[in-house]
């Protein structure tokens, strides 16, 4: 029964395929297939409804890269990943640091604390638009108690953007916390001892222990947020739909394309493009985490 | 330092609970105190003579609602709950199944080129469902499943087989395999050791595994709108579908319904809440 004789590892090699056949060959059929099928769409005419279509060569591709309003979404989802994923950060690894100590009932605290997360994003981003609304809205009632302006949230052509941003980082700060407080946790008390016995001021500990010591827990944190956020559709398309200049994001411009004008052949050359942004990021992703595995295992 | 730090606790605390207890106040309104230009904020037996009272009367009559059809919809809250039930179950109960198989070939044998087969398996997870809807609608078509059941089954199945196949390999990789080599000199034979001896130990895993995707499919939009607009219609769907229809959104039943659509969630979060970590970072990170 030794696994390394021969006969035994080919028999070996058989089950294992028949382990992991059926799961790879089910995402390849879901991913692969898919994928290729996007760039033979993505040079044709074909539209949602009927069966007549031609071949149009690159077509597509020249609206693509000319169309201001891939550039925008583009920009627009940069833009949102960039601004939701870092308040997310610094808000939830600031909640992280006053959680970190043990007290009573922290258990319930860090419950509600971390519950949004868990929900559904298309349906508290429709529940966001009832509470962000600008005439009967509470959070406008609560600014006006407190003698404040009250904005027009969603409808404000300047605001919008920022308040899709407000609603993600309602949802996901919790994330950041929670993985925030596992690399706190993860920091052995003798290093703060030792830091103490040098009469270390809190500054430097911060800068010093603290920050380096989650660091490599928050890199992962904030890439598995960035690649969610660049996904985004829910919140848009729940606060202010697919077809708004001021929040459209490449996959609610990618769903108004295809579903709303009906024009396939021109949604598949974008979703391309946004694939191979996507593909390069999920490289960096995957890099990364190998690269954090090899450094706990040493 | 100290006050700092409870001023923090209490504002995040505020921050993420006051949304959720808003919704809980929408759900026993009449549509007119959820939109009032007053803030209502306490529920009373009867409704209040003064139009600024902070005070509504408290009414069930939105969760009673939910069994009824609104304007925008074809059936009722239940209907819309029930297909989402029956999805996350039945994908849920495939992807455990034929993830935990995966992670234990995984685990357990040597496959050529594992590594990056697993970062295939994982890469899956970062594509946009919006980018891949325009193949798979066509071919939703081709085999009639636009508007099916069964059609989202198969499709958060395999959504949430990278998710599955991660999370099981952490948890596996933790059970020694000299309890199966024990099982198999017992007589067992490799697959008996499997379900006997090895699966009993990964019940926690499963469990946790199961959890996340139900969850995930519970709260799936991208493809649930795009394909499922008008068959097998799930909440988040319905929700949405909502919008926009000329009696404008019947706030307090979607509250209600929001309400009794995240309860389960809530639940299911707090009995996982000790593996919430590994569950979001699929396995990578183990508390």
């Amino acid at each position: 029964m030794s696994p390394d004789s021969a006969p035994a590892r080919r028999r070996g090699a058989g089950i294992a395929w028949g382990l992991v056949g059926p799961v790879l060959l089910l995402l390849v059929a879901f991913n692969v297939f898919p994928l290729v099928y996007n760039v033979v769409l993505s040079f044709t005419s074909r539209e949602l409804v009927g069966d007549d279509w031609r071949w149009v060569g690159g077509a597509n591709y020249e609206r693509v890269f000319t169309d201001p309003l891939f550039a925008g979404a583009l920009r627009r989802t940069a833009l949102f990943v960039l601004c939701a994923v870092g308040a997310e950060l610094v808000l939830g690894f600031v909640l992280a640091l006053a959680l970190v100590r043990g007290f009573r009932g922290k258990g319930a605290v860090l419950a509600v604390v971390l519950v949004p997360m868990m929900l559904s994003p298309a349906v508290m981003g429709l529940f966001g638009a009832l509470v962000l609304n600008g005439n009967y809205g509470v959070l406008n009632q609560i600014l006006g108690g407190l003698g404040l302006p009250q904005p027009q949230w969603l409808s404000d052509r300047g605001l919008k953007f920022w308040s899709v941003v407000l609603i993600d980082v309602w949802m996901w700060t919790p994330f950041m916390t929670l993985i925030a407080l596992a690399g706190l946790s993860s920091i052995p008390a003798q290093v703060h001892e030792a830091a103490a016995i040098d009469r270390a001021s809190r500054w430097r500990v911060f800068t010093r222990i603290t920050l380096p010591m989650t660091a490599p827990l928050l890199g992962l944190a904030v890439l598995l947020r960035a690649t969610d956020a660049l996904k985004q559709f829910d919140l848009v398309m729940a606060t202010t739909g697919p077809n708004d200049a001021a929040t459209q994001t490449l996959s609610t411009l990618l769903y108004q394309v295809v579903f709303r004008d009906g024009k396939v052949g021109l949604g598949a050359a974008f979703a391309c493009v946004v694939l191979v942004v996507v593909i390069a990021l999920a490289t960096v992703f995957t890099r990364y985490l190998e690269h954090l595995r090899r450094a706990r295992e040493a | 330092m100290r006050a700092l730090r409870w001023i923090v606790i209490v504002l995040g605390l505020l921050f993420s609970g006051l949304p959720l207890v808003w919704m809980g106040l929408s759900s026993i309104k009449q549509r007119a105190d959820a939109i009032s230009q007053h803030p209502r904020w306490i529920p009373a037996a009867e409704a209040p003579v003064a139009p600024d009272s902070p005070r509504f009367e408290a009414t069930t009559s939105a969760f009673r609602d939910l069994a009824s059809v609104h304007a925008g919809a074809q059936a009722s809250f239940w209907e819309h709950l029930l297909n989402s039930a029956i999805i996350g179950f039945f994908s849920t109960l495939a992807t455990v199944a034929l993830g935990t198989l995966c992670a234990y070939g995984f685990s357990r044998f040597r496959v050529p080129g594992e590594k990056d087969w697993l970062f295939f398996v994982l890469s899956t997870r970062f594509m946009p469902p919006l980018a891949v809807v325009v193949p798979v609608l066509l071919m939703y078509r081709a085999f009639d499943l636009q508007g099916t059941r069964l059609g989202l089954v198969v499709l958060y199945t395999v959504f949430n087989l990278s998710l599955a196949v991660w999370l099981m390999k952490g948890f596996l990789d933790e059970i020694p395999r000299a309890f199966e080599e024990a099982a198999v000199v017992d007589g067992y034979t490799r697959f008996g050791a499997l379900v006997r001896v090895v699966l009993p130990e990964a019940r926690t895993g499963i469990a946790v595994t199961a959890v996340f995707c139900l969850i995930s499919a519970w709260n799936e939009y991208g493809f649930a709108m795009t394909l499922n607009s008008s068959g097998a219609v799930t909440v988040p769907a319905y929700f949405a579908g909502l919008q926009g229809n000329i009696e404008g959104m019947p706030w307090p039943q979607v509250a209600a319904g929001a309400l009794v659509f995240v309860a389960p969630i809530v639940a299911f979060t707090v009995l996982v809440r000790s593996h919430l970590l590994r569950g979001v970072t699929f396995g990578t990170v183990k508390q």
